[in-house]
């Protein structure tokens, strides 16, 4: 709209803002002709002053005003004085989050309303119009810009240039403070992770090492020892290795599912771990024990299906069967659950005979 | 001694004119009170996301003031019965008792959860306004690209804070973002360990991921939120075709009173809903979840829904392992990382893509109505396509339990559905949008569908329709030409009839001003040159 | 499930059930089973009946007899004479215990209407007394797990630690299948982990005890029936009667996928209104 354009910017429209008979409005709109607006509609929403529609406006914004000072009063009223330290059961205290939302949001909305009313319903109808300008800017202000960065860069490059001297100075100086500001941060990072003498990728708590060379035990959450009767059959426990914080996170790849299976089904998983390399005699009766966790992204796979002999992980589905060493049957997972090799000690409590033979947990690059 | 008159309707002239003096501040402040801009409800998409954003900032400050980044083990002595005496982690007990303790605690924990939430849904459809209706088009691709930032920072801030209670669903969370590091060739143990600090958990990355979602991550995004606004304000924005508008104007309101006014309110109502979602919601009861520990689990264990399309597509992933000598890469790869970096940064240089395909240098400052550019609607219905799946399959357990369906079907569906699904999409949506713009063009041709069939003398029935421009001397319409905005298709948009209830949606149109758009109120003068062609 | 247990009164999101046209299906689906069933039932009898009184080993109760009586209506089509079961149709009884019946029967599994992936659950057809003698003739056929009798859960009041040791087990040994919430979960083909919001403390004692289906059986060595007693206080007290404290709907249970459902069900859907109504035309 290249009339308008004209229109907003041409000099003669101009006004003396010190002209005492303009009015406040006329000034504003010179503000507007130097800022390339043109107010094309602006009118009352109403028509006459004190306007009954205008009227019904004005109470319903003030209604929404109360409502919304209502609302904040009966939040800071519920939030001094309603219950509110949890108790178990059903108590009034339940109700504090929920009334503090409640009363909050009705306020906030109400408030939020009425300005908006306020904005949409009385103030008047208007529709500028304000130029655009795009397309970079005049072409000679883009050369004088260009050649003063040039000109810049003549000044510092010729003179690196004409002194070679300098030119390696700056290399020299430059990047190794480069690298100074960068060492702390990798060099404090960097961690080798197979640096230990029982590298914590390969080693679970189970392995002897962590015992003083002895069998280590599988114990409950509490650290109590199992013998083989506290199974169900048809049932499975968590187990942990019996060493000093063996159950917490410091051992974080150790869960182990111990299953007692029903006799066929254990018959078919012996038939299957005997015909196999790493898992052969790692079985002890009935009994067989998983790494618990999933060697997809090392959540636990414990939904345990007693039927179909299923180890299922809940958090991508990978689907291990029991009775064919935990071979991954469906879902993302690729490599097996590694067995435990269990055996019972002189007090007829289980023990792991030695570590897991396969790498326990998610998958990586350097595994073996 | 005179004393001095004080003449208190001259003071705040006085201040300004200070003021002035030293800052200059005139001109601009000016140029901000009368700047101009386009109204849309379409427009305030993007604010939903700023004003959430605040929300977070509030919420968050407040919870620092009770949360302990720490992983040392410490007995629970709180109010939480079926906790007492539990050993947690101190950054758990300190979650719990900001829950229970903190008087008002629980509340704001909720709200800033739920304001976490919708700061990533209001980004994704923002964006999808943005993006079918092509109003990422030059000048504007670098806006693009920032806010495609935006979303990945969101999605980094909204994992950490996932992490921060150390319950045992965000420990679940944390031990597949292990796995995810583990599964990258050659670097992969380097990376977990040294992010870790050795082992997982070890005892480092609650401290590690606390810094990073109270201060990296948001100044991060507090300063690519400014230069998006910025950027915003410098290109004004875009704004639909219409009566009036151009290339070269903005069509609108002042920013002042009424614009502003208007963004005030708006934020209430967001913080206003927000607020009552943490009142009538519930929002991860980490207090059922126990303290993390690596044999605990819960069934549907899912990160939160930005997180989810990752999720589902390691669910879908096939179990590919590829070997390279003594060495592989786990499948884990390929959809978490290899996944999760193509879509977030690769839709980055969509702009640049397009423009270069059709080999458009021109600058737009008006939108385009999606129907006008079937191609473009395709390629997003297409994406949101693949979006949507994977992300349903990110809950597809739940689903598969609520709806009792097999999940292992589940999986398979999502598996072909992923292949199939984007394609059909394409093509339905493009069809839609050939379809509308044909209607467009056959009421602009033949005039609007009255309802009235009149027969004629020799037995043929044919409609009667209104001709939204003049007629040739057979009395049949001129054919108008499409101006881009909206046709009216229905006699009472041309004023035939009262619209049978009261605007909401659309307004009470008067007669004779046909085609406005709903934000744009009729125009009073005559002699404005218009670009659509509805009435000359 | 039944209205008048305490749990019944919590607001939920989904319901388990399915709508109406699967539930007349199942009905027309019963329906037709019962008269399958009744007729592969008589013709059982007809066969058997002179032989099958002739040879009776045991001496039953009184109270099993009557069960017998019911069995042989409603059982013996799948599990065959004497809880010998049936290849492909139903197991053997043999050793199973009251427990299962308390649970398979009591919670309306048992009889089943189809072969599904798993028996669902609905409302019982025999009533708790026909349940009692149905238990004690299995109980009778072949031994196995009981119910103990007493409370099966504690008074928090009383031992106010129970709660904790209760949660603790609940999330070792149940949270993997039936979530932290207890609200259930999806298992492998179909079949699933039921939510426990309506579970009586007997049906939950008796699964923990037989295993039912596909759930692991915990026996008494595996966790005393002391420690059954805290996970039943658990879930009844803290999860059941508890409400919670962070809102009116806690959203089922689910987790983030129906929490990211409310956010733009909700929140997103709000704020487009408001943003419609901001802009439109007044």
């Amino acid at each position: 709209m290249t009339t308008l354009h004209d229109d907003a910017t041409d000099a003669s429209k101009a006004v003396d803002v010190n002209d005492p008979r303009l009015s406040r409005f006329d000034i504003v709109k010179e503000g507007l002709r130097r800022d390339e607006i043109e107010i094309i509609t602006y009118e009352s929403q109403f028509q006459g002053k004190n306007s009954k529609a205008e009227k019904r406006v004005v109470r319903n914004i003030a209604f929404l005003f109360f409502i919304a000072g209502l609302g904040a009063l009966a939040f800071l009223g519920f939030y001094i004085w309603w219950p509110w330290r949890f108790e178990l059961g059903e108590t009034l205290s339940d109700f504090y989050t929920p009334l503090l939302g409640i009363s909050l949001g009705i306020s906030l909305f109400a408030v939020g309303f009425a300005i908006l009313a306020w904005a949409k319903k009385l103030l008047p109808h208007e529709v500028s119009i304000q130029a655009r300008h795009d397309g970079g800017s005049p072409s000679d202000e883009q050369k004088i810009t260009g050649q003063t960065m040039m000109f810049v860069a003549d000044e510092l490059g010729n003179g690196v240039q004409r002194r070679p001297l300098l030119k390696g100075a700056i290399g020299f100086g430059l990047a190794p403070i480069g690298l100074v500001a960068a060492a702390p941060l990798i060099g404090g990072l960097i961690e080798n992770p197979h640096k230990d003498e029982l590298p914590i990728m390969y080693t679970t708590g189970f392995n002897p090492g962590k015992n003083g060379g002895n069998p280590v035990r599988l114990t409950r959450e509490d650290g109590s020892p199992i013998r083989p009767e506290d199974v169900s059959t048809g049932g499975q426990m968590t187990v942990f290795p019996g060493i000093p914080h063996g159950a917490t996170n410091e051992y974080a790849d150790s869960p182990t599912l111990l299953i007692h299976l029903r006799a066929d089904d254990a018959q078919a998983t012996r038939d299957a771990a005997e015909a196999d390399r790493r898992n052969k005699g790692s079985m002890w009766g009935d009994y067989v024990a998983y790494s618990k966790i999933c060697t997809h992204a090392g959540c636990p796979a414990s939904l345990y299906e007693q039927q179909t002999n299923r180890l299922l992980c809940p958090c991508h589905q990978s689907q291990f069967l029991i009775t064919r060493n935990a071979q991954p049957i469906f879902g993302p997972a690729t490599r097996r659950l590694p067995m435990l090799p269990l055996g019972v000690d002189d007090e007829g409590f289980f023990v792991a005979t030695s570590d897991f033979k396969d790498t326990v947990g998610p998958d990586f690059w350097e595994r073996p | 001694m005179k004393r001095r008159k004080v003449d208190l309707q001259q003071a705040p002239v006085t201040a300004a004119k200070g003021v002035d003096e030293r800052f200059q501040a005139a001109t601009p402040l000016r140029a901000l009170l009368n700047k101009v801009f386009p109204d849309h409800w379409s427009f305030l998409l993007g604010e939903i996301a700023l004003f959430s954003f605040i929300i977070l900032l509030l919420t968050g400050v407040f919870l620092t003031l009770f949360f302990d980044p720490s992983m040392k083990e410490v007995p629970y002595e709180g109010s939480y019965s079926a906790l007492r005496g539990t050993m947690m982690s101190a950054a758990y007990e300190s979650s719990l008792n900001l829950s229970f303790e903190v008087r008002g605690g629980l509340f704001m924990r909720q709200m800033h959860h739920w304001a976490a939430l919708l700061f990533m849904a209001s980004i994704v459809v923002h964006m999808a306004r943005i993006f079918f209706t092509g109003a990422y088009r030059k000048p504007r691709e670098a806006n693009w690209a920032i806010g495609m930032i935006l979303f990945l920072l969101g999605f980094l801030a909204g994992f950490t804070g996932y992490s921060l209670p150390d319950d045992g669903l965000s420990g679940t969370g944390l031990r597949i973002a292990s796995a995810i590091m583990l599964s990258i060739p050659v670097v992969g143990t380097w990376l977990s360990a040294s992010i870790f600090g050795g082992e997982f958990p070890g005892h480092l990355i609650i401290g590690r991921f606390y810094i990073a979602h109270v201060l990296l991550i948001p100044g991060g995004l507090l300063a690519l939120i400014s230069v998006h606004l910025g950027l915003v304000f410098k290109q004004k924005h875009t704004q639909w075709p219409g009566p009036m508008r151009t290339n070269t104007n903005v069509v609108g309101e002042r920013m002042f009173p009424r614009y502003a006014l208007k963004q005030g309110g708006f934020f209430m109502a967001v913080f206003g809903t927000v607020a009552l979602m943490a009142g009538l919601f519930q929002i991860n009861p980490i207090w059922l979840f126990g303290p993390y520990r690596a044999s605990e689990v819960s069934s549907a264990s899912q990160p939160d829904w930005y997180v989810m399309f990752m999720d589902g597509l390691v669910r879908l992933m096939p179990n590919w392992q590829i070997y390279i000598g003594d060495y592989s890469i786990p499948p884990l790869f390929w959809p978490a990382v290899v996944g999760l970096g193509a879509l977030t940064t690769g839709p980055i240089f969509w702009p640049w893509i397009e423009a270069r395909k059709t080999g458009d240098k021109r600058i737009h400052n008006l939108l385009e109505r999606p129907r006008d550019n079937p191609e473009r609607v395709g390629i997003g219905a297409m994406a949101f396509t693949f979006f949507i799946i994977a992300t349903l399959s990110g809950g597809n357990d739940v689903i598969a339990d609520k709806f009792h369906i097999s999940l292992n079907a589940m999986t398979w569906a999502g598996r072909i559905g992923m292949i199939v699904l984007p394609p059909l999409a394409y093509f339905i949506s493009v069809r839609i949008c050939l379809g509308l713009q044909q209607h467009d063009r056959e009421v602009l041709a033949h005039g609007v569908e009255t309802g009235i069939i009149r027969r004629l003398p020799n037995g043929q029935f044919v409609e009667v329709h209104q001709p939204l421009g003049p007629v040739d001397d057979h009395g049949h319409p001129i054919p108008l030409e499409y101006g881009g905005w909206v046709v009216p298709k229905k006699m009472n948009r041309v004023g035939a009839l009262a619209p049978a209830v009261k605007g909401f949606f659309f307004p009470v149109e008067k007669p004779a001003e046909a085609p406005v758009s709903p934000g744009m109120p009729p125009v009073s003068g005559d002699d404005r040159e218009e670009i659509t062609s509805g009435r000359k | 499930m039944t209205s008048d247990t305490p749990a019944g009164r919590r607001l939920r999101v989904f319901s388990r059930r399915r709508g109406a046209p699967s539930k007349a299906r199942r009905r027309l689906g019963a329906a037709v089973r019962m008269v399958a069933a009744l007729a592969l039932a008589g013709g059982v009898y007809t066969a058997f009946a002179p032989g099958a009184f002739a040879d009776e080993p045991r001496q039953l109760s009184a109270t099993a007899q009557e069960g017998k009586q019911l069995y042989d209506n409603s059982c013996i089509s799948c599990h065959g004479r004497d809880g010998q079961g049936v290849d492909d149709r139903g197991p053997s009884l043999i050793g199973v215990g009251s427990a299962s019946v308390e649970f398979q029967v009591g919670t309306g599994r048992m009889p089943m209407t189809r072969q599904e992936a798993q028996a669902e659950e609905k409302k019982p057809q025999f009533d708790k007394n026909q349940t009692k003698q149905l238990g004690q003739y299995v109980q009778e056929l072949g031994g196995g797990p009981e119910l103990p009798a007493g409370e099966l859960y504690e008074d928090v009041k009383e031992n106010p630690e129970a709660i904790a040791r209760g949660g603790e087990l609940f999330r070792v040994n149940c949270t993997s299948c039936h979530s932290f919430t207890g609200a259930g979960g999806a298992l492998s083909s179909g079949k699933f982990a039921p939510a426990l919001h309506d579970a009586t403390p007997e049906t939950i004692y008796a699964a923990m005890l037989t295993g039912p289906q596909n759930m692991p059986v915990f026996g008494d060595n595996q966790l005393t029936p002391d420690e059954k007693r805290e996970i039943i206080t658990y879930i009844k007290v803290q999860l059941q009667e508890d409400r919670d404290p962070g809102g009116i709907f806690n959203l089922g249970g689910y987790g983030p996928s129906t929490e990211g459902i409310a956010i733009f069900l909700v929140g997103i859907t709000i704020l487009v209104f408001t943003s419609l109504w901001i802009a439109g035309k007044s």
